[in-house]
């Protein structure tokens, strides 16, 4: 036996430190760190690219401001792939390099990140607009901009009521934490409002080419609106299956299939879809979509084919934006409980018309509850109805 | 250069079953112990995060490696006593208010339970056959705790609390530290437990079992009830690893205990080493570190201005393809082989043997 063979481990492994050490990032003292958990090449990723370029060319527009009283924002974002041990993984990364805030992407990381962020004390946005985030004594450190997937729901169920009472829903969803969020509320609902809708669920397999089984299902249940809460490529698929089969159903579109990117691939099937969407898409102009326009004609990016979802990242940065100029204007210290209790003070957000003030207090971290419903007409979204809340 | 050895030989049962029988083993089992004492001070959260991911993963790791390595079984179905366990661990603590450590150790029991139960088939079919009905079982359980709503009550997701440690609530600052300690006691403790096993006579008869059916029983081995053992064996593992998870992420979702993942325990086993137990753990050891690793080497890469990191995905994949073929083609008997072969080498260097 000798002495060197017990030498190779601890020089491998000290290898291994320097080459660790080497990648820890360099930053600026003064900068706000956040850390952004984005969706770029998983199954959310065609509209979590768009959001995800929306957050951080507010950013990049906050910073050449001059930053949230002169301090610029660093963002810290990985491409998660929509897999929640990896978005687990990169937020102890964020963790780490002592970020006050994180922006999220899907119900399942914001879900599994929930009771972390609340030990760790970090508020934590997300393009997930599940219920169970919106209350502050299950998801203390959670905060939701727009109307829940659950409020969508709601609203397009009244729709549907409103327009044939007798009618077969079906609801086709994102086989995971996601899909699922507004089906019992939905079914709720409906008990609760007295209406005579019937209503099933079909689970829609992610990767699947087709969807005609289920549709069959769906005809042999009677169904005439068709709600779908999934992203955009997939109901787009459903949209064609729909319009080949000539089963004459009407699809509702909840918050992530609302955009261009559903029109664009659904083609003409796309025509008279429904969409309850919380944000103005750049086709319905607003006020508050000036500051968008304006960075995409500095950057040469062209704003109409950004879509909605590059507004929806774009405001919900804001927002947390806004809490952190109120809190640096009281002047208190940069941390994640202080933050929270900025967001729960400062006062409403005004978007300007793309969605409606958004407001949290101690008691609900619901920030809106109105969502508009928009048609789509000759490959456009057109407005149908502005800011709806459920019936009460 | 001291002599080296030219065999083990024991003058007495005491020593035949000693830990560690030389004492070049001995040397290497306190550096290692050293090192694995320092690394809480060496390593920031993140990594550490990323030990405490290696040390779960290696408990899963010598479950399967009971079954595949020793006993010559074969699981598709190990995140499933994986989910198992994690349910059951975070269903007693939260609805029973079970103390964790009682909560864990039922877990255990169910998943080896559950595990006898599906090894069932192993009594009839083998090989191809038994890898699909152990599919089958994977993607029962995935749907049973994906769909069955009382699981969760509808949210499709269970809360676990943060583990206490000795009444104190763990802080983020200590949080992975402390868990570190932990897992390694666990991990070391679950080591321990199946290397003793593996000289029993139990074992033995797992092995003999694994090398020849037949053979195994004309010598008076009940076969049926050695396969069994061993689904229930690994199944508790699995079990063990599940519900430590589950306290360690504070949540249990469906998502976690996929089919990929049981792959990637099977990855695991034999990029390590199948039939070694210290191959479990380099093969959680590698599997573990490939994609932080690749993640930080395309971040390095992409800094430069190509763009490496929207990549990333398949180059994690492919890296895990590629690791399992080369593997396979050129050391099939995994790390623990690769690494007895350099003592060897550098043993009897400057000759070749």
């Amino acid at each position: 036996m000798t002495h060197h063979r017990t030498l190779h481990l601890p020089i491998a492994l000290s290898a291994l430190a320097a080459l660790l050490c080497a990648c820890t990032p360099q930053r600026n003292e003064h900068d706000i760190v956040i850390g952004v958990l984005a969706d770029l090449t998983g199954p959310t990723a065609d509209v979590g690219r768009p959001y995800h370029e929306g957050m951080l060319a507010a950013i990049d527009d906050l910073n050449a401001h001059g930053g949230i009283r002169r301090r610029h924002i660093q963002a810290l974002s990985e491409d998660y792939g929509y897999k929640v041990p990896t978005a687990e993984e990169k937020y102890k990364k964020y963790v780490q390099a002592s970020v006050v805030a994180v922006q999220g992407w899907g119900t399942g990381d914001s879900e599994a990140l929930r009771r972390k962020v609340a030990g760790d004390e970090l508020p934590f946005m997300s393009a997930s607009y599940a219920e169970v985030l919106t209350d502050p004594e299950q998801s203390p450190y959670n905060f939701v901009v727009a109307a829940t997937y659950s409020d969508q729901m709601r609203i397009a169920l009244d729709q549907i009521a409103a327009a044939d009472p007798q009618a077969q829903v079906a609801v086709f969803h994102h086989d995971s934490p996601f899909g699922n969020a507004p089906i019992a509320d939905g079914k709720q609902w409906i008990a609760s409002r007295g209406y005579q809708l019937g209503y099933q669920e079909y689970a829609m397999k992610a990767g699947a080419t087709d969807y005609v089984a289920s549709l069959q299902r769906a005809q042999q249940q009677g169904a005439r609106y068709l709600i779908v809460q999934n992203v955009a490529s997939p109901a787009a698929t459903l949209a064609r299956d729909i319009a080949a089969q000539k089963l004459g159903m009407k699809i509702v579109c909840l918050n992530w299939c609302s955009d261009e990117l559903f029109v664009q691939l659904a083609g003409p099937a796309a025509e008279g879809t429904w969409m309850v969407q919380p944000f103005a898409p750049p086709s319905v102009p607003q006020p508050g979509h000036e500051p968008l326009k304006q960075y995409c004609a500095a950057k040469g990016i062209d704003f109409e084919s950004a879509g909605v979802h590059f507004v929806q990242g774009w405001y919900t940065l804001q927002v947390m934006a806004g809490g952190l100029a109120k809190l640096l204007a009281d002047g208190r210290e940069l941390s994640g409980k202080n933050l929270r209790g900025a967001l729960e003070t400062m006062g409403p957000v005004d978007t300007g018309g793309v969605i409606g003030p958004i407001r949290f207090s101690a008691a609900s971290h619901r920030g809106a509850t109105a969502a508009g419903v928009y048609v789509v007409e000759h490959g456009k979204l057109v407005e149908r109805a502005r800011a709806l809340t459920p019936r009460s | 250069m001291s002599a080296t050895a030219t065999g083990i030989f024991h003058d007495s049962y005491a020593s035949e079953l000693r830990l560690c029988h030389t004492r070049a083993e001995k040397r290497r089992l306190v550096l290692t112990l050293a090192l694995l004492s320092a690394l809480p001070w060496a390593l920031d959260g993140y990594w550490l995060g990323v030990v405490n991911g290696i040390g779960i993963a290696a408990i899963g790791a010598v479950g399967l490696n009971l079954l595949c390595g020793f006993s010559g079984q074969i699981s598709l179905g190990h995140a499933g006593f994986m989910a198992v366990g994690a349910f059951t661990s975070a269903l007693l603590s939260t609805r029973l208010g079970l103390p964790a450590p009682l909560g864990i150790g039922a877990a255990v029991l169910l998943s080896a339970a559950l595990g006898a139960l599906v090894g069932l088939p192993a009594l009839r079919v083998e090989g191809v056959y038994l890898a699909i009905a152990t599919l089958a079982s994977q993607q029962i359980i995935e749907f049973i705790v994906c769909r069955w709503s009382w699981l969760t009550q509808g949210r499709g997701f269970l809360d676990v609390p943060r583990l206490g440690f000795l009444g104190d609530h763990v802080s983020r600052l200590t949080f992975e530290r402390s868990w570190y300690w932990l897992i390694l006691g666990v991990a070391t403790l679950a080591l321990l437990g199946a290397r003793n096993l593996l000289r029993s006579a139990l074992g033995r008869s797992l092995m003999a079992v694994r090398d020849h059916d037949v053979a195994a029983a004309t010598i008076g081995i009940d076969v049926a009830r050695a396969k069994l053992t061993a689904f229930a064996l690994s199944s508790g593992y699995a079990g063990l690893a599940g519900a430590l998870c589950a306290q360690y992420s504070e949540i249990v979702s469906w998502e976690r205990f996929t089919l990929d993942v049981s792959v990637q325990y099977l990855g695991m086993i034999i990029v390590g080493g199948l039939g070694s137990l210290a191959g479990s753990v380099y093969g959680a050891v590698f599997i573990g570190l490939l994609p932080p690793l690749l993640s930080e080497l395309a971040t390095l890469a992409s800094s430069g201005g190509s763009s490496w990191t929207a990549q990333l995905p398949a180059l994690q994949l492919g890296a895990f393809g590629a690791a399992i073929v080369l593997f396979l083609l050129f050391e099939p008997r995994g790390l623990a082989r690769l690494w007895q072969r350099a003592l060897d080498y550098f043993g009897s260097w400057p000759f070749r043997y």
